[in-house]
């Protein structure tokens, strides 16, 4: 009677919200603890490193819940053998997958360290880094429905499968330097012959030539052990493994063990697809914790569900019901979390290991002439476009190519288009102007007919909104008139080489892995450039005969190229390799110029009341699921 | 009358077949870009994306897969008949997903068109009754807040109030009335209520407008005069005549609401038709949105037959041969 009561004010209420709106205000507080970060990358500019959070020893138990906003966007239906969104690195490599090499799941530098997961170690190459010898850890296990210990043969599958186009594998272009892989990928052969597997706890890698990260790249998800009695089921049908992938790691697909190992397969019931709302996933009864040292497993099961309400999530965090969320936190909410003391530690921004920046198309005038690529470094506010973004929180200005972090926090004070507080330098600006062939008077403005209308294409969120009327008042003060063309999602344009766009204000790229190799190989390799998808938005490198393919025109002659630096980089080992990078990016950043970069944004988190023990895995650029905690 | 029927039947599959080759071709002619390349990973070379548009069907010509498309509803797939594909992003059955969604939409609009057909009418009858009172300048003010009053502010501000405040509901998303009748109502009871509120505010006004006009009839005015009960006069007499425009708007917004209810499903959480549809659109899945947009428009043909049909109940002037 009590709740018919209620629901009948209920009713009458609604009538009268808007009177009772005013003086929002949450009742709901949070407890205290205590957050800690890892060390900032720039002091000037940056207010956080990558954190943690602690409030008392963590206990064992329960369901942490996460709110997941919108949908789950995964690339490849969460079959890791092609899924490339971050989110669901996140699951894997924290709970579900064990791979050759893996990390510490912590935050910063530390976090980004190689350690052996699967492997008892990661090795060091021999026969002059062309060969990698991984001896496989004893005593882990598949889940159900396979229940057998993992072999050196199951890593070979799980190789052989992302090999093969039809697999759907994704990032298959990391592994081309494996002997036989391309045999692979052109049809030419089924098994890969550069893997061997002399006995169950080895596993082989001959490479082409070296590649200094090459276990780096074997820490990616697409390459962990899949049984090959599962995989076969779904051989030639990408994403169909998504739901019934098979437990390496400490936690399992809610399901697996009322499913079994034979063709076909049901899906399991703790993932309902792409298109659906839920992962539910619980202990893996097989794994055994005396064979991983980083991972401590201390919740029963995660619940991740998709909320279409990115408000909604938030209040749910803060009220408890969600412990945690994949979503990205309103300016509303950080001013909210940052000003209230009882709420502050629970938000942790962390170092994203991303960089956001402007590219300027180097075949396109007026951005074929260095000076003018130079100039517009030296004008544009980028405390200003900070601002835009929500403040320091959000991200710190950014001075170069990569994030520090992936330099082990090298390069954090160089700044080669140094300003007064960030915020932009006409007199440097046209100074650089001046030397410009499209400023012939010397005035320094462009004064030429190729910096009138400047197409520049931007996309349509509401931090685009904020940046463009910073970025057309800071380009008109030498001469340049951009015309802003928005687009809702924007990078299909700019991805498109023949579309030929001088300007774009959208670019952001993030570490697939924690190397540079990851922004370098993929931005500015010239041998990488394609007809559409293509990530070299400047176009550094391109050739004459690569333009025709691709159908791009403009200033194409002597276009300046790194791709042999890349490749000298890419072959080193250890400092000599961040040092080689280091330089590298100071060649883009002052010979080459190819963008403006602005912000290295953070990953900023909200984690709920219940929560006890939460830090960053530097690695996923997410929550370490492996090292959460709640009351 | 059957004749008529079935002869509406048949425009409605030729209605029905319109809107889906018109979503076809929009979806085609739209630089919204490659599907495939959302599955073909940051850096995809051509032969990937090849293999990935042959999977996806996305290498025959648009009206290759139309054809194909059409083929499969009217003989079935693998899933059954109607044949409604697979989904780019999961591989699931379109069929599978429209049924799971299809229940939280319909009982979302059939919760809140309960709440606003007896709410908007009584309140327009009410207000056109006591033409000129306290009563109707009170109901009206309440259709002028409904009418303007967005839906997204609304549903904040009542989650806001009733469920972060006061706890009186059970927020956000969807909780199956077969597993839990009171969770069910519990987490409905708002976005009902909001969505009601817009529409009653609709229904007030056009009951009030319709009903003062028909109760300035010559009929009324005799019906009047023989005696009749003013209840009688306004019930019976004045208000049957005045449903018909209220008949034709409520089966075409429930129609509406099939796939259209997207902003009280996304701030409720309750990822029925309108917010899978709008997912699926973003993410270039065009199997499902074909899906949905074949659901809603065979709903919005469905509910024109009702209502025509209805019609010849209601208003005896109309009769079908």
């Amino acid at each position: 009677m009590k709740k018919v009561l209620r629901l009948a004010l209920l009713g009458a209420a609604v009538i009268a919200i808007a009177a009772l709106a005013s003086g929002c205000g949450s009742k709901k507080s949070s407890s205290g603890g205590t957050t800690t970060n890892s060390g900032g990358t720039k002091s000037a500019n940056s207010v956080v490193g990558s954190g943690s959070f602690s409030n008392g020893s963590p206990a064992k138990g329960g369901t942490y819940t996460i709110g997941w906003e919108n949908s789950f966007g995964f690339t490849n239906n969460f079959d890791p053998t092609g899924e490339y969104l971050g989110n669901a690195w996140g699951l894997y490599s924290n709970l579900m997958l064990r791979s050759l090499v893996g990390y510490k799941h912590q935050p910063g530098a530390a976090g980004n360290e190689l350690v052996g997961d699967l492997a008892t170690e990661a090795p060091t190459p021999t026969d002059n880094g062309l060969t990698y010898t991984y001896k496989i850890r004893s005593g882990v296990k598949f889940g159900p429905p396979v229940n057998r210990a993992v072999t050196s043969k199951d890593v070979a599958y799980a190789m052989n499968r992302l090999a093969n186009p039809k697999d759907g594998g994704q990032y298959s272009f990391y592994y081309t330097v494996i002997k036989g892989w391309d045999a692979v990928a052109n049809g030419k052969a089924t098994t890969v012959s550069g893997i061997s597997t002399p006995d169950n706890n080895t596993i082989v890698f001959h490479l082409t030539k070296a590649a200094g990260d090459f276990n780096l790249r074997m820490s990616m998800p697409a390459t962990a052990p899949i049984p090959e009695e599962v995989g076969k089921c779904f051989e030639g049908k990408p994403g169909d493994y998504g739901r019934d992938v098979v437990s390496s790691g400490p936690y399992m697909l809610q399901g697996a063990d009322k499913v079994t190992a034979s063709c076909p397969m049901k899906p399991m019931s703790g993932y309902d697809g792409a298109n659906g709302n839920h992962i539910i996933l619980v202990r893996n009864p097989n794994y055994d914790q005396s064979t991983d040292q980083y991972r401590k497993n201390y919740i029963d099961s995660f619940k991740f569900v998709v909320n279409s309400n990115a408000d909604d999530i938030f209040a749910k965090v803060q009220a408890g019901q969600y412990d945690d969320e994949v979503s990205t936190p309103t300016p509303k909410t950080i001013r909210q979390y940052a000003t209230t003391p009882s709420l502050k530690p629970r938000m942790i921004p962390n170092v994203g290991d991303r960089t956001n920046y402007l590219s300027m198309n180097l075949t396109q005038p007026p951005f074929d002439d260095v000076h003018v690529r130079k100039a517009l470094n030296f004008i544009v506010d980028k405390a200003a476009l900070q601002k835009a973004w929500g403040g320091p929180i959000p991200g710190s200005i950014a001075t170069h190519i990569v994030p520090p972090v992936l330099y082990n926090n090298g390069l954090a004070e160089y700044d080669p288009y140094a300003t007064p507080n960030e915020a932009g330098d006409v007199g440097k600006a046209q100074a650089e102007m001046k030397q410009s062939k499209y400023d012939p008077g010397k005035t320094g403005k462009c004064t030429a007919s190729a910096c009138k209308g400047v197409l520049t294409i931007a996309d349509t969120r509401s931090v685009d909104k904020t940046m463009i009327p910073i970025l057309v008042e800071d380009a008109a003060k030498i001469g340049l008139k951009l015309t802003v063309r928005s687009i809702n999602g924007a990078y299909t344009t700019i991805q498109t080489p023949s579309k030929n766009i001088p300007l774009a204000e959208r670019p952001s790229w993030g570490k697939d892995y924690a190397d540079p190799y990851t922004f370098f190989a993929e931005l500015f390799d010239g041998g990488a450039i394609i007809k559409s998808g293509n990530t070299n938005y400047s176009l550094v490198g391109i050739t004459p005969a690569k333009a025709k393919e691709v159908g791009a025109t403009g200033s194409i002659d002597n276009v300046p190229t790194v791709d042999p630096d890349i490749a000298a980089c890419s072959a080193k080992l250890a400092s000599q390799r961040t040092t080689c990078w280091e330089n590298l990016d100071k060649k883009l950043m002052e010979q080459v110029v190819p963008w403006v970069p602005y912000l290295w944004p953070n990953n900023v988190f909200i984690i709920g009341p219940n929560v006890t023990h939460w830090n960053y895995d530097q690695f996923t650029d997410g929550p370490a699921y492996s090292s959460v905690s709640k009351k | 009358m059957t004749f008529y029927i079935a002869r509406r039947l048949l425009w409605t599959l030729v209605v029905v077949a319109c809107v889906i080759g018109i979503t076809f071709v929009v979806f085609y002619l739209l630089p919204a870009g490659d599907p495939a390349l959302r599955f073909a990973g940051k850096n995809p070379n051509p032969t990937e994306l090849a293999l990935i548009r042959h999977r996806l069907g996305l290498d025959q010509p648009w009206y290759e897969q139309f054809g194909r498309f059409t083929w499969r509803f009217f003989t079935g797939d693998k899933y059954g008949w109607p044949g409604l594909g697979y989904t780019y992003a999961s591989g699931s059955s379109v069929k599978a997903i429209v049924l799971a969604r299809a229940p939280r939409t319909l009982l979302l609009i059939a919760g809140a068109a309960f709440l606003w057909l007896v709410t908007g009418v009584a309140i327009g009858v009410l207000s056109a009754v006591k033409r000129r009172s306290l009563a109707d300048r009170a109901a009206m003010g309440f259709a002028l807040f409904g009418i303007s009053t967005p839906v997204f502010w609304l549903g904040l501000m009542s989650l806001y109030i009733f469920w972060s405040q006061l706890g009186w509901t059970a927020g956000t998303g969807y909780v199956s009335p077969l597993d839990s009748p009171t969770g069910f109502i519990s987490h409905m009871i708002l976005p009902w209520s909001v969505l009601a509120l817009l529409y009653a505010a609709f229904y007030a006004r056009m009951t009030r407008n319709n009903l003062l006009e028909t109760l300035g009839e010559d009929y009324i005015r005799t019906a009047r005069a023989k005696g009749l009960s003013e209840r009688r006069v306004i019930f019976k007499h004045g208000l049957r005549a005045s449903l018909t425009p209220i008949v034709t708007m409520f089966g075409l917004d429930m129609a509406l609401l099939v796939g259209g209810a997207v902003i009280t499903e996304s701030v409720f959480n309750i990822q029925g038709l309108g917010y899978t549809a709008i997912n699926s659109a973003l993410q270039q899945d065009l199997p499902l949105v074909l899906g949905i947009v074949l659901v809603a428009s065979v709903a919005v043909a469905i509910a024109n037959l009702v209502v025509d049909i209805l019609y010849a109940f209601i208003d005896p002037r109309v009769r079908y041969a």
